[in-house]
């Protein structure tokens, strides 16, 4: 049932997309486009823009990012996000939370017997 | 639906959904840049515009606390049944236009539809076959190109066009650096219009159409040869005006600023203006 378990990954990816985000951007700052090649590249699947900008506009909202717009070497000027502080420390908070969330379903899983 | 008409459509529907004007902007502008970089198609990146819009929306956590937009005060421009022909051309076929204090209109359309000649007959440069316009209260224009003198430097503008509408020259002199400053611009005592590059001489312009502080300001696509930066100045400009409670006709082909306004008037298809 190859729908059920692309609606299970859209799950799991809306509960750590934002993570994700703020995880790239603490590598250095980025843009709209360029983040999504990257989670793409992180094999993350496509992250459409309209899933993806909803979540940046959240990030900045809440203090997480700074976002401000500057012209390209060619092109059009972009919007660049850039972490915070806050950014920063929430993601730290939130990486352990994740990793020790992941580490408990993991283990269970693992108790599931090999076909 | 192309990416103009995207764009256009996902403006109105952030407008619908409280976003305020300075982000629906940004929101927009983005999501351009984001189509042009990834060359798909705007419903496969971000959907309809709706359904985004009400996303961007619902990000921002509630609606949009800042006060309501200004009440539009008296109508300063009114348009009626402006035609005009060029030989056998039609160029207008009886259009409409309302402005109020406190408004922006946008005059858009295809090349050749007529946007500059209607503006020209809104400042009273050239007459209509038909129809009537009447401006309550004073009047600035700024051309797409003319408008400066060759060899006069810009506070000799400033004075010149300063002391047809009562401004001394002291006065004339502090408003027309002042006007210029706002658009990043450091006019220099002695250097003639005719050195001066495009995009300054359209700065120029634009800071002459508002000496004297005129209640219409009439502005035919003034932002030609701005910078990218130059042409966001302009657009804040044009917001402030607004709030100091001008009426402002802008001509654009650009489709991307039309959140920004309050009427758009389009001379390609349809002839009435939608608020």
């Amino acid at each position: 049932m190859p729908g059920v378990d692309a609606e299970r990954r859209a799950q799991w990816l809306r509960g750590v997309l934002d993570l994700a985000v703020l995880a790239l951007l603490a590598r250095g700052e980025s843009y709209g486009y360029e983040l999504s090649q990257a989670l793409k590249a992180s094999g993350l699947g496509t992250v459409q823009g309209g899933t993806l900008y909803p979540v940046l506009l959240r990030l900045q909202r809440a203090g997480l990012v700074n976002a401000h717009w500057r012209e390209g070497a060619s092109g059009p000027a972009r919007k660049y996000y850039r972490i915070s502080a806050a950014g920063s420390e929430a993601l730290r908070a939130a990486a352990t939370d994740w990793t020790a969330f992941a580490g408990s379903v993991g283990a269970i899983l693992r108790e599931v017997p090999k076909p | 639906m192309n990416h103009d008409a995207w764009l256009a459509a996902l403006a109105g529907e952030l407008r619908r959904h409280g976003v305020g004007p300075d982000l629906t902007g940004h929101v927009v502008a983005e999501a351009a840049t984001h189509l042009r970089d990834s060359g798909e198609s705007p419903l496969r990146v971000f959907g309809q515009p709706e359904a985004y819009a009400r996303a961007v929306a619902d990000s921002l956590g509630g609606p949009d606390l800042r006060p309501p937009p200004r009440q539009p005060g008296p109508v300063r421009l009114e348009a009626r049944g402006i035609s005009k022909r060029y030989r056998r051309q039609r160029v207008l076929d009886r259009v409409d236009l309302t402005v109020r204090a406190g408004q922006i209109a946008a005059v858009v359309g295809a090349n050749g539809s007529g946007k500059s000649t209607f503006l020209r007959v809104c400042a009273g440069l050239v007459s209509p076959d038909a129809g009537t316009v009447r401006v309550h209260g004073t009047l600035g224009y700024c051309p797409q190109e003319g408008g400066t003198t060759e060899f006069l430097d810009p506070d000799e503008h400033f004075v010149l066009v300063g002391a047809g509408r009562e401004l001394s020259r002291a006065d004339a002199r502090r408003a027309g650096r002042a006007h210029a400053t706002a658009l990043d611009w450091r006019p220099s005592a002695g250097t003639q219009a005719r050195h001066l590059s495009g995009g300054t001489r359209q700065k120029l312009n634009l800071v002459l159409a508002r000496l004297g502080e005129p209640d219409v300001l009439l502005l035919d696509e003034p932002y030609q040869g701005f910078d990218r930066g130059t042409y966001l100045d302009f657009w804040h400009e044009v917001w402030r005006w607004r709030d100091a409670g001008k009426a402002i006709v802008v001509v654009t082909h650009l489709l991307n600023q039309l959140d920004r306004v309050d009427i758009v008037l389009d001379l390609t298809s349809a002839r009435e203006p939608v608020a």
